[in-house]
């Protein structure tokens, strides 16, 4: 598994403390090495990971104190990644949370080992990309963005959505549709004529 | 009223404090509250009404002299409404919010009567109000109603909780077979015609086929081994509340369900519906709704695949048109027509262009246009008591004709069956299925005409898919339903263009060059049809009536595939307009007359139009338990009145089986409460108890016990002082309340940056799964937390499950192999890695959160509420303090505005300035959509999106 050096900027590399976690067996999309770090997982230049169990935080609480004062200042992104592993979860998950949030550290759960491996992952795989997806400016076809505007408006689903754009033809034919011709659409009701109706008609604000 | 509304009133008012009343539905409840209303005395102070939906406001104040109290109010306004010992509709969230900032005077308000108690928990905020309420005013009272007994019995010992978080004692129960109730109602009963009208054999078909689908849905589910087996039953699975049971039941475990599973609940929504439908909806309009319906189901839809449901398109298909080999095909669409149909049939075969045109084509359509079998009886019914109202006033049986003042009123589901049944009654019912057809048609127009048609060739198969292709056990009729499809739908097409054709030339007679144009090919045509599609809707109205269709058909054209159908549509058409026609000349204007005291009232818009309309016959046209009570009220209401009461079932319909189950189901929900009521455990002195922990602390820091143990001594004085600045927007969720609980002052204003102020450093940002998941796809979490971070030391996201729900994004067998763009956990990551000091709070519940807040508010000082306002908010938008934004925004509207291509995050508050609402906005020219979008490109890219064509559906 172990990869010539030269590779390493493109892998994560693992904690020597992390040998036999059989998280490792799930970390597939990249490729990790074994070193000697101070942290559990190195997922870049400036972002690093710890792995926590809590069913071990139980038994050790103060282990992940420790563990991130170790880290010292040299990390921009400090995840904690916290296997959710124990039914209940409300009070270790808050000393968690308390312990990560005074020493600046990012939280992240994960509910299984799959889980776990594939945000490491992700953040390496993801280590220079742009927000573009997170920014909402996906799906940029006619259909999608048509969706995603009809079905802000509650109660009107895909189907409604369909049924609107076949009726009317185009957007703006929806948007100046009359009750009548609204409540005519097979499956649309009383209830989303009234929605749809007022969401295009009502004043933006309803100030006097 | 009637003797026991004032039964309940009685027993209701025996408490001071209050109680709650479950009463079955339809039994008057709007009525009972006006009367109680009646009863206020303002020197007692005011009454305030929560949770009153707009339709229930209308009918408990029926002359609309009550006022509701809303947040365009300026806050002196309000207090004066508070203080005047009125009554007054009020939303929760300004209630709250003038509580918190003791804006109201707890000691005016006489008492509260809350609506549709059934919706209530202990974590909701009237519960808040009502606790905060009660802790300063010892005499207030709470009368919560509710006519929903079967929502009062979901969920663990229910009433008894809600009992508890109103801090009431009393539950008043009035069932229907309450023995005032029956006595009420059925010492002088209206007179009762029950009239099963048997279905449509195609009608039945679809029936059996989509209650075998729901059957196979239900044994899927019954083999997951996830859901009490006891509650899958098809009678349960009529109700929308059968979607409440399973997901009640699958809540916990939802993450571990399969996509499967999650698609049966689905499918069996969409099942339900198209059972409903299937009685509602005439033929037309029925296989309308199916094509959306699968051209917008996913491919995993499991319904779709299941061999019975290929039945129910196909049968649908088979109501409205038929579409086969002339020779072959004829004697089918012969031998499966029904007995309504024959006659025109027979008329078309009279004219003889028939054969002649399928002989030269090989493929014919022929309409076929199912009625509903409904609207003939409905005809039939009001001919017939026109005729006995007739033969009344000629006996001269004066005093009984003044009884009846032959007002008769149709009670329908919803507004388009009104509308289409007033429709059949003034045109005749044939042409009514004529106008739809031809809308049908021509939508299907509208969608070919676009350019992208001639690539769809090759993509045909793929596009029927959903459908027709992709099954293998089936493959042999699945084969043959896609080879026919394209020639059918070159049939359909043709028959829609003749449509369209025609309401040009009766418009536009210089149009003769169409013939030749057709001919140079498809395209052109096409493109013609495009431009005119606009006007054809209205038109084709106005060139039916008038006499010129039949002329016009004779033109010959080139193309015979669309002769064929072309002339077999203006058949239809004459054959029809001489129905109508014949129609009226047999019965004439006493027709007219009688049908013009007809009244269609649709059960959804929940108006109650008896007592204001008065009539004497009421066509119950789709049955429902809740209009059945309110006649029988309005029965023994007008003892003296002659009522005749027509009911319309199909026989052996989901519709009959339906509504016997709701009354069952009823029945059963009330004898569930009555048990529950017996052994219900309210402690006497609740609200003693509960006055006594408060008496000697402010009303705002009511703390629960275990904080004043928890953090004993010398804390408690810098316990009370803990608080923490909210958003307007969050007293729509429960946590404000659950925080209230927890100890902590809350200060509602209004939040540029943030939800939730912790301390000066932190500032939270409030996501429950579902907001997460979208709030991520729109791009305004990323813009959220960049708001964030940029104003406050220590921004934080705080993600919060819900109680009752899974505690994890997805199971293990969802996560799949690669590093996807679309999957949660990728753009959780890609959010980290842009904002690394984000700190990411985890929360398994509401009650988890305000232990984690408490914790964040350990060595930080309170938040500065002048400075929290100001944070974030643009110079330009002026002062905004003291004005609730939510309140005064048309948030749905803001919504969607917020979604359309070329608005963003900086130009929308022009936008919203510029102009009034969407409606307007979008008729902007060009120029001035530059300038308030900020720019040309902007502009076009929005009008481009508004005008572009719908795409075709197959």
């Amino acid at each position: 598994l172990v990869s010539s050096t030269g590779g390493n900027r493109n892998s994560i590399l693992v904690s020597n403390r992390q040998k036999g976690n059989p998280l490792l067996k799930h970390i597939r999309n990249v490729r990790w090495a074994f070193a000697d770090i101070v942290c559990d997982y190195l997922l870049g230049q400036n972002s690093c990971a710890l792995y926590l169990s809590l069913r071990y935080h139980l038994l050790h609480p103060d282990y992940l104190y420790f563990r991130i004062r170790e880290l010292q200042k040299n990390f921009k992104l400090r995840v904690v990644l916290c296997h959710v592993d124990v039914e209940d979860v409300v009070k270790p998950l808050l000393e968690v949370t308390k312990t990560a949030l005074l020493h600046d550290c990012t939280l992240l759960c994960a509910w299984s080992l799959e889980e776990c491996g594939r945000y490491l992952e992700t953040i390496k795989v993801y280590e220079n990309k742009s927000a573009e997806l997170i920014q909402g400016q996906m799906d940029m076809d006619y259909l999608s963005r048509l969706n995603n505007a009809l079905t802000s408006v509650r109660h009107v689903n895909k189907t409604d959505v369909v049924t609107l754009g076949s009726t009317f033809g185009s957007l703006s034919n929806i948007m100046d549709a009359s009750v009548d011709d609204l409540a005519r659409c097979p499956g649309i009701g009383e209830r989303k004529v009234k929605r749809l109706y007022d969401t295009f008609h009502e004043p933006f604000k309803r100030v006097v | 009223m009637v003797e026991f509304h004032e039964h309940i009133i009685s027993d209701l008012l025996e408490d001071p404090i209050g109680g709650v009343v479950v009463v079955s539905a339809g039994l008057g409840l709007p009525k009972l509250i006006s009367s109680l209303l009646s009863l206020h005395d303002p020197s007692q102070g005011s009454v305030l009404i929560l949770n009153a939906s707009p339709s229930q406001k209308n009918s408990i104040d029926t002359d609309s002299q009550l006022s509701s109290i809303t947040s365009d109010l300026p806050s002196h306004h309000r207090l004066s409404f508070y203080t005047s010992g009125g009554i007054f509709f009020i939303t929760p969230r300004i209630l709250i919010v003038d509580l918190l900032t003791q804006r109201l005077p707890t000691t005016s308000i006489a008492g509260i009567i809350l609506l549709n108690a059934h919706s209530l928990s202990d974590t909701s905020t009237e519960a808040f109000i009502v606790r905060i309420m009660r802790s300063s005013n010892r005499s207030l009272y709470v009368r919560a109603f509710s006519d929903r007994p079967h929502a009062m019995v979901s969920g663990f010992a229910k009433p008894e909780r809600l009992l508890k978080c109103l801090f009431l004692r009393k539950l008043h129960l009035w069932p229907r077979f309450q023995v005032y109730v029956s006595q009420n109602l059925e010492r002088d009963p209206p007179e009762v015609v029950d009239i099963r009208v048997p279905m449509s054999p195609y009608m039945i078909g679809i029936q059996k086929a989509v209650i075998e689908v729901m059957d196979a849905c239900l044994k899927e589910m019954r083999k997951t081994n996830k859901v009490d087996v006891e509650d899958l039953t098809v009678e349960n699975g009529l109700f929308k509340s059968f979607d409440e049971i399973v997901r009640r039941q699958l809540d916990p475990i939802w993450h571990t369900l399969g996509k499967k599973t999650k698609q049966l609940v689905s499918d069996l929504k969409t099942l339900r519906k198209l059972l409903d439908y299937l009685s509602r909806y005439d033929a037309v309009t029925y296989l309308k709704y199916l094509d959306s319906l699968r051209a917008s189901e996913s491919f995993r839809s499991v319904w779709i695949f299941a061999e019975s449901s290929y039945k129910i398109f196909e049968y649908a298909k088979k109501r409205v048109y038929h579409f086969g080999q002339s020779e072959s095909g004829k004697s089918i669409g012969v031998s499966r027509t029904t007995s309504t149909r024959k006659r025109k049939l027979d008329e078309k075969n009279k004219d003889g262009d028939d054969s002649s045109a399928s002989a030269s084509s090989g493929l014919i359509l022929k309409e076929i246009l199912e009625e509903p079998p409904k609207w003939k009886v409905l005809r039939d019914i009001l001919v017939e008591i026109q005729k006995e109202g007739q033969k009344q006033s000629m006996a001269g049986q004066e005093e009984i004709h003044g009884d009846l003042n032959g007002i008769v009123l149709v009670a329908c589901k919803d507004e388009h069956s009104c509308m289409q049944l007033q429709d059949c009654i003034t045109k005749g019912q044939h042409k009514v299925m004529q106008e739809e057809w031809e809308k049908y048609l021509l939508s299907k127009v509208e969608l070919q005409a676009l350019p992208k048609y001639d690539k769809k060739k090759p993509k045909a198969p793929k596009g029927f898919g959903v459908l027709d292709g992709v099954i293998p056990s089936v493959s042999g009729q699945k084969a043959e339903v896609s080879s026919i499809s394209k020639p059918e739908n070159d049939a359909l097409m043709a028959a829609a263009y003749e449509i369209s054709k025609q309401a040009k030339k009766d418009t536009d007679v210089k149009d003769g060059g169409a013939n030749e144009e057709h001919a140079k090919g498809k395209k052109n045509g096409r493109k013609n049809k495009k431009q005119m599609i606009g006007k054809t809707d209205r038109e084709c109205e106005t060139s039916i009536q008038s006499e010129t269709p039949h002329s016009n058909q004779k033109e010959t054209v080139n193309d015979q595939n669309l002769s064929a159908a072309g002339h077999l549509l203006g058949d239809a058409t004459e054959g029809n307009y001489r129905c109508v026609l014949q129609k009226h000349d047999d019965q004439g204007p006493e027709n007219n007359s009688a049908f013009s005291s007809v009244h269609f009232h649709a059960l959804e818009s929940n108006q109650s139009l008896l007592d204001i309309l008065q009539p004497s016959v009421i066509i119950v046209y789709h049955p429902d338990i809740a209009f059945v009570r309110e006649i029988e009220i309005y029965k023994s209401e007008n003892p003296s009145k002659r009522l005749k009461v027509y009911f319309l079932f199909y026989e052996d319909s989901t519709e009959v089986q339906k509504f016997d189950a709701s009354v069952r189901r009823e029945n059963g929900a009330f004898e569930s409460l009555i048990r529950q009521k017996s052994l219900m455990m309210i402690p006497v002195c609740q609200d003693e108890q509960f006055l006594g922990v408060n008496s000697s602390q402010e009303p705002q820091s009511i703390a629960a016990q275990n904080v004043i143990t928890r953090k004993a001594g010398g804390r408690k004085e810098a316990e009370k002082e803990m608080q923490i600045i909210v958003d307007m927007r969050e007293f729509m969720s429960s946590l404000p309340n659950v925080l209230h609980q927890k100890g902590m002052r809350i200060i509602p204003v209004t939040l540029e940056v943030g939800d939730y102020i912790v301390s000066p450093l932190i500032c939270v940002e409030r996501k429950s799964i579902q907001d997460l998941f979208g709030s991520f796809s729109s791009g305004r979490l990323y813009h959220q937390v960049e708001m964030m971070s940029r104003c406050y030391r220590i921004p934080v996201l705080l993600i919060e499950f819900s109680q009752d729900k899974s505690f994890s994004f997805q199971s293990a067998s969802e996560i799949g192999d690669d590093v996807t763009p679309n999957s949660i956990m990728s753009k959780l990551s890609l959010l980290v890695l842009h904002f690394p000091r984000l700190r990411i709070v985890w929360s398994r519940s509401l009650h988890a959160t305000a232990e984690i807040f408490a914790m964040l508010k350990v060595n930080q000082d309170e938040p500065d509420v002048g400075k929290a306002i100001r944070i974030g908010v643009p110079s330009e938008d002026g002062i905004i303090e003291n004005d609730i934004r939510a309140e005064n925004l048309n948030t749905s509207a803001v919504e969607f505005l917020r979604r359309l291509p070329g608005i963003t995050d900086s130009n929308y508050r022009s936008v919203m300035d510029g102009c009034k609402n969407l409606a307007e906005f979008v008729q902007l020219p060009m120029e001035k959509l530059a300038v308030l979008m900020g720019g040309h490109k902007a502009a076009k890219t929005l009008r481009d999106f508004l005008d572009a064509k719908y795409p075709t559906l197959l």
